[in-house]
């Protein structure tokens, strides 16, 4: 079976419009396209360097605000100058872009502008036949973001494997996020991210990221829109579907996770989906250094804590939105539990929505501990 | 229980109330006949008005009861227009036609006041909304909108970089420079803004629709007055500022810090402007975006009122007095074609009421609802698009059968493009057909309030509303709700059965999904207000300029700010001297290094 179509789609930035966006996400995910979202208010460099990292076929930028002529023509431009412009870009904007707006649009590279009144089904027959067709012969990666973005590809397509997936450079520090759906996962990753960047100035991140899919079938693959500390040139994000394969992870995730573990970050997060608590994600022996649990303090009776296995394997156990009333509790019924174990696992408060919680410095503490800043040569060039 | 609980709570036994003096009138013959006597004193006490054909028809229109318990139930259910619960309006007068000649019935020999006394008008209802380019562009639209009208009651619009408090030089907003709304980076571009204009004047008022940064442009305005007209200008300044968060993060999407900090800074700028500035709306709790983002209209009035009485709990909690801020707050709603905007405003103004007085112990001004309505933007469409001049006249025929206190009508061609000179005039003319030229509002007040459809609409919404707030309620009050995205969920989930009920044709949008004339033509030509790039560059020049010449003394200002912001003070009053030498998108970034940004929800 062909690899699904990648798009990756956005609002630029000062523009909040996000409902037409959401309508278009979901019809394009009903017909087998996997949606990198990336939210809304996003800058033209936040973009380029997404739909590059994420080795999309293709960007589809919703504007409602004006502007559209220049945003949509720097969005071609940078891309152009990244060596990427075998990225396409499409687009609308309802009422807002006129048929002589487009006609400037198409002669600055954008592929196409649909009007107000085109059907969901036009965009979606639009999607598959522009760029469902197999890629042709790619070019010489320009930089090292697309290298790796391609050989990413190339595993997930199934093409490529690698051949020492144990194996990865000293001192990439690689760590495991995983835990129920909601409970904040994603936030608490960015937040650490803005600690991984501020303490070391040099210092590189990447992050590999899952959303669920079943075979054959699209995904919305959302996390980067609720990032904002990861929008960042030092971080190299990757979103995966799960394409079909249980556990929270897909069936590229060891490979992918060892060429990035290979390829000179000092940080490597690994974020699964949101999942139950039958079994650990992450390989025993594997490559993965620190795993945490990230709970969320409704996680109902305490009963259901003697079935979470996550709860015997992780090294760190977070509580997060331990604002809530009922994450004291949350937080004595889980020690107990810990305890049981005596591995010397380690319990962690944190409120990732909140800005320097000291909560998640302390989680940083404890991650960052081992990572060592890395000799200069060893470092990935940029 | 968070406030909320406690406002159903009170509602649920006012409507008990009522029902216990409708029985009581029944039962209590001196109850019964004072009540009578009252009704008979209100009814000889209603002056006349004459139609321009010589009509006689009183001022206020009462139905025809003379029963003690029904008289009971509207006394106290409704109330007459300007009396609480306010179900037929804010005031008794609203949009009434001065007196000419005051014809006091004889029968009540009170003929002292019928010489010919002028009542002045008490609502002036039309607002122009503009915004667009740079400050001097708006400016002159302003002065072109307003020559004509007695009072200038100015309504500003912002482009995006103002909207989410970042500078015209920033990376990759210079295409968005001065459009869909004016650029505003510094103090002087507030000068700009309205220049011309006696901001002192008891006849000028300014509104500003912005919320993520409405301090900051609040700050700039108090300061633009302030160096045309000097510090005395200050407790005179009239106007409002949107300042809305939990609607944007809800449904609008333009928040720049967290909301626990948003809502700080919200109720830092509400403590000073409801001290010193009593004249101000520091804050215009907005269901328009939530209803234009896809919300059904129970979904939008549940949501405003709830967001509102949130917000009363946070300034009650810092220590505000209720009777200071309680008259300081408005309301805008959104009105559409759907029915139960009937009665939406009607029913918001009751719950509002009895909310304000029975749970935050609010005095009379204090418990008012005051509306500012716009007509739907998002029931207009491009296709045929003159049609919108018949769905905005029919919006604004239902805006005013709700006696909203001032309201904006929509031009047609808003579908695509910021509203054009021809199309605004005409939204502003329809109000004024409708108000003046028209003799539905101007003869009688309640000429069209109380039919059996609109109380049967008033009893289901009521109904809908209070159900909305048991369930934000269950989650844990208003900001718990929004943290759970539960109020944006809804209107999400709203939205897409909007578009599906037009798509399968359950929703009928005329010239769209019926009655179309076959041929799919393209977005008409109309003339589109667009930014010139060498406008923007002047921007970014300007801009440039201001922060060459503060460059000192904007690092110690926003030293300070970032000092304060930190101890947890009131931050206003340093905002107020940082706008001085700060532009807006530097205050945005240094506020937040110190409380980080808004996380995007989706």
């Amino acid at each position: 079976m062909a690899a699904p179509i990648r798009v990756l789609t956005a609002v630029p930035i000062c523009d909040g419009h996000d409902s037409a966006i959401n309508t278009i996400n979901l019809e394009f995910i009903r017909h087998g396209i996997e949606v990198v979202y990336l939210g809304y208010h996003r800058s033209v460099g936040d973009i380029v360097r997404a739909a590059i990292q994420e080795d999309v076929r293709a960007i589809g930028i919703s504007s409602y605000n004006g502007g559209h002529i220049e945003f949509f023509a720097e969005v071609v431009d940078l891309l152009r100058k990244k060596g990427a412009s075998e990225i396409k870009v499409f687009g609308g904007g309802g009422g807002t872009i006129t048929h002589e707006d487009a006609a400037a649009m198409r002669r600055k590279g954008v592929d196409e502008i649909f009007f107000a009144g085109t059907s969901l089904e036009e965009m979606v027959k639009f999607v598959h036949q522009r760029y469902g067709k197999p890629r042709a012969k790619r070019a010489h990666a320009k930089t090292a973001d697309i290298e790796l973005a391609r050989k990413l590809t190339e595993i997930e397509d199934g093409k490529k494997k690698i051949q020492n997936p144990k194996s990865k450079i000293e001192n990439a520090k690689v760590i495991g996020f995983t835990g129920p759906g909601g409970a904040g996962k994603t936030t608490l990753i960015d937040e650490l991210v803005l600690r991984f960047l501020n303490t070391d100035k040099k210092s590189l991140v990447a992050i590999l990221s899952h959303d669920p899919s079943v075979v054959g079938e699209g995904a919305l693959l959302g996390d980067r829109a609720t990032m904002i500390n990861s929008q960042n040139d030092r971080v190299f994000m990757r979103s995966m579907a799960t394409r079909g394969q249980a556990g929270g992870l897909s069936p590229a995730t060891q490979d992918c996770l060892a060429l990035l573990a290979q390829s000179g970050f000092d940080y490597v997060i690994i974020e699964t989906v949101g999942t139950g608590q039958e079994a650990m994600p992450f390989q025993k022996n594997g490559i993965v250094d620190q795993t945490v649990l990230v709970m969320n303090p409704d996680y109902g009776s305490r009963l259901q804590l003697q079935k979470i296995v996550m709860l015997d394997l992780a090294d760190i156990v977070v509580v997060n939105k331990s604002d809530l009333q009922r994450a004291k509790t949350a937080h004595t019924e889980i020690e107990q539990r810990l305890e049981q174990n005596r591995r010397g696992q380690r319990l962690i408060d944190t409120v990732a929505k909140r800005h320097r919680d000291p909560g998640v410095d302390r989680l940083f503490d404890l991650i960052s501990v081992s990572g060592k800043s890395k000799p200069e040569e060893k470092r990935r060039k940029k | 229980m968070s406030k909320l609980g406690t406002v159903v709570e009170s509602v649920e036994k006012y409507n008990q109330f009522v029902v216990d003096q409708v029985k009581r009138a029944r039962t209590d013959q001196k109850f019964g006949r004072d009540l009578l006597g009252r009704w008979n004193d209100i009814k000889a006490k209603i002056p006349t008005s004459r139609t321009p054909t010589g009509i006689p028809l009183p001022r206020l229109a009462l139905p025809e009861i003379d029963e003690p318990g029904e008289i009971a139930r509207y006394l106290f259910g409704e109330g007459l227009p300007g009396e609480f619960p306010f179900l037929n309006g804010a005031y008794r007068e609203m949009y009434l036609e001065p007196i000419r000649e005051v014809e006091s019935l004889e029968k009540n020999g009170d003929t002292k006041k019928s010489a010919a006394k002028r009542i002045p008008q008490a609502e002036e209802p039309t607002r122009l909304f503009s915004g667009l380019m740079l400050a001097e562009d708006t400016n002159e639209r302003f002065h072109f909108l307003s020559a004509h009208q007695r009072s200038k009651r100015l309504s500003t619009a912002f482009d995006g970089p103002t909207l989410y408090g970042i500078d015209s030089d920033a990376d990759g907003v210079f295409g968005k420079i001065g459009e869909g709304g004016v650029a505003i980076d510094t103090v002087e571009d507030m000068v700009r803004l309205y220049d011309g204009f006696d901001l002192g004047s008891a006849n000028f008022s300014a509104s500003m629709t912005i919320s993520g940064p409405a301090p900051i442009i609040m700050a700039m305005y108090i300061a633009a007055a302030k160096r045309r007209f000097g510090p005395s200008v200050v407790p005179n300044l009239r106007g409002t500022v949107q300042a809305d968060i939990f609607k944007e993060v809800q449904a609008q999407n333009e928040t720049i810090f967290p909301i626990e900090p948003s809502l700080r800074f919200l109720t830092d700028m509400v403590e000073f402007t409801t001290r010193e500035m009593p004249r101000w709306y520091p804050i215009s709790i907005s269901g328009y975006h939530i209803g234009e983002a896809g919300s059904t209209p129970v979904q939008q009035a549940a949501y405003t009122l709830s967001n509102g009485f949130a917000y009363a709990e946070m300034f009650a909690a810092r220590g505000i007095p209720v009777d200071q801020f309680g008259p300081r707050l408005s309301f805008f709603l959104d009105c559409g074609l759907d029915v139960e905007y009937i009665a939406l405003a009607r029913v918001s103004r009751r719950i509002w009421a009895i909310g304000m007085r029975d749970v935050f112990g609010a005095g009379p001004k204090a418990q008012l609802y005051k509306l500012h309505t716009q007509t739907s933007g998002r029931s207009l469409i491009a296709a045929e698009f003159k049609n919108n001049l018949t769905r905005t006249a029919a919006e604004l025929m239902l805006a005013y059968m709700n006696a909203t206190n001032s309201c904006h009508s929509n031009s047609a061609d808003e579908p695509f493009t910021t509203p054009s000179e021809e199309w605004i005039r005409l939204a502003a003319h329809g109000q004024a057909i409708l108000l003046e030229e028209s003799g539905i509002f101007k003869h009688t007040m309640n000429m069209l309030s109380g039919s059996p459809g609109m109380k049967a609409v008033e009893r289901a919404v009521e109904a809908a509303i209070l159900e909305e707030f048991r369930e934000i309620e269950r989650l844990g009050g208003v900001l718990a709700a929004v943290e759970e995205r539960y109020q944006r969920s809804q209107i999400q989930n709203a939205a897409h059965k909007y578009e599906q009920q037009i798509y399968d044709g359950t929703r009928p949008i005329i010239a769209l999904n019926k009655y179309r004339n076959g041929s799919d033509e393209a977005t008409p030509e109309v003339k589109l207000a667009r930014t010139p790039r060498k406008k923007q560059q002047l921007q970014v020049d300007r801009l440039a300029k201001f922060k060459k010449k503060n460059v000192d003394k904007s690092k110690r200002a926003l030293d300070k700010l970032a000092a304060v912001a930190e101890s947890g003070k009131n931050c206003f009053p340093a905002l107020l001297e940082a706008v001085e030498v700060c532009s807006l998108g530097q205050i945005t970034g240094r506020l937040q290094e110190v409380v980080g940004r808004f996380r995007p929800m989706v």
